[in-house]
């Protein structure tokens, strides 16, 4: 294996998870997210040589969303219970709760929003590169930013619903 | 605890070990024939722009033609040949003056025009010569470009086979757009073609069938070159499986 190609190894191993389920919190379905970011790998791992120095994870983020953006004109099926988690961690009638209350709070965004709130709080990306990263104006994810918010106080917590034990 | 800061939290909380689920080995092989095909694609633009500049026409990476209208008197118009309740809508074929030859690409027989508008321009897709040393019976590749108001050809993306022969019968290279996000040409319809007597290609994504377009080559009508529009399937979205019928419903 080259060198490169080892580098490019432990690159996927290590972002793979978090470009995943940034797709998965966009589109709401597990199989569509791994095929988003098996597509973002393939892209970055393309460009290898020429991005591998510079932010590589970047890269992949700004390939992945793009490709989901791309992919909006088609329907998005929501599953918002379709697995329980794959490994026990903490209480799992908990965490299947908020996973519930997370899609169902997703669930009343566009996929615009959707873009625009995991970019922001789920990557913490500033403003102006959340803007920039999807080619909309900085006043565009204010504003965005700002009316997902209000969506999300309307919906309340999982504890507000009582889905918590 | 604040609403964001719940939000955050809960997306944070619900990420599960992705990694599992991921294969590299067949990420690495697909992003070794992208590259591949970006070389390839590459390598055609560079060798159309040292004809050119040989010719003393200049144009840069524009492969220039004579302006051809939309629908000229001789044009061949033809339809997928599909039985009526499934007939996409009809493919124009335009008939292009002689083909020049080129020491680099050489555009072969009809452009098919496909009706999918980026403002002013088409897109189109032409039969391209290729030359692999490795693979003699490789002599033709697909080019999805753009056609301009003028009559330009401007390339985007080839497709060809690199081992066996291309007028196999059957499925052939399909060209799925991955361009980097920063490409500012817009994007190509997943496209390929099939070598038969197709008359019906249908493809599977995310459990939904989607219709090709079809359009036979002016030069072999056995070569059916198909795409998928970019309404009915985003370009570079993965097909699952596609199969081609005869016009009997047959499957090929």
């Amino acid at each position: 294996m080259a060198r490169g190609d080892a580098e490019f190894v432990e690159f996927a191993r290590s972002a793979s998870g978090r470009l995943t389920h940034a797709a998965f919190l966009m589109t709401g379905n597990h199989h569509q997210a791994e095929d988003a970011a098996q597509t973002a790998l393939v892209r970055t791992y393309a460009s290898w040589s020429r991005i591998r120095d510079e932010d590589a994870y970047g890269y992949a983020r700004t390939v992945l969303v793009n490709h989901l953006v791309d992919g909006w004109r088609r329907p998005i099926r929501e599953y918002p219970t379709d697995d329980l988690p794959e490994q026990r961690r903490g209480d799992v009638a908990d965490e299947v709760a908020t996973r519930r209350w997370l899609l169902d709070i997703l669930g009343t965004l566009s996929p615009r929003e959707r873009a625009i709130v995991v970019l922001r709080h789920y990557f913490d990306l500033p403003e102006a590169q959340v803007a920039r990263e999807l080619g909309v104006s900085l006043g565009t994810v204010k504003s965005t930013g700002s009316r997902a918010l209000q969506k999300l106080r309307a919906t309340g917590t999982p504890q507000a619903q009582g889905t918590c034990r | 605890m604040n609403e964001l800061e719940q939000l955050r939290r809960a997306m944070r909380a619900t990420e599960r070990p992705y990694h599992d689920d991921l294969d590299l080995t067949v990420i690495m092989r697909d992003g070794r024939r992208l590259r591949r095909r970006r070389r390839l694609a590459g390598a055609g633009t560079a060798a159309l722009v040292s004809v050119l500049l040989v010719g003393g026409i200049g144009l840069g990476v524009r492969w220039t033609r004579p302006s051809t209208p939309d629908q000229p008197p001789g044009s061949a118009v033809t339809g997928p040949a599909a039985p009526p309740s499934a007939t996409p809508p009809p493919t124009r074929l335009i008939t292009p003056p002689p083909t020049v030859g080129a020491s680099g690409r050489e555009f072969l027989g009809a452009v098919v025009g496909t009706g999918i508008r980026y403002g002013t321009d088409e897109r189109v897709f032409y039969v391209v010569a290729v030359d692999l040393p490795e693979a003699p019976g490789v002599t033709i590749g697909l080019m999805a470009g753009r056609r301009t108001p003028a009559g330009e050809l401007v390339d985007d993306i080839v497709i060809n086979d690199v081992r066996g022969t291309d007028r196999r019968p059957g499925f052939h290279e399909i060209g799925y757009d991955d361009a980097a996000p920063s490409d500012p040409r817009p994007a190509v319809p997943t496209f390929g073609y099939f070598v038969g007597p197709a008359t019906r290609i249908v493809g599977t994504a995310g459990g939904r069938q989607v219709e090709a377009r079809l359009a036979r080559w002016s030069t072999d009508p056995d070569l059916v070159v198909f795409w998928f529009d970019p309404v009915d399937l985003a370009p570079g979205v993965r097909l699952d499986g596609i199969v081609a019928r005869d016009a009997e419903g047959r499957l090929l």
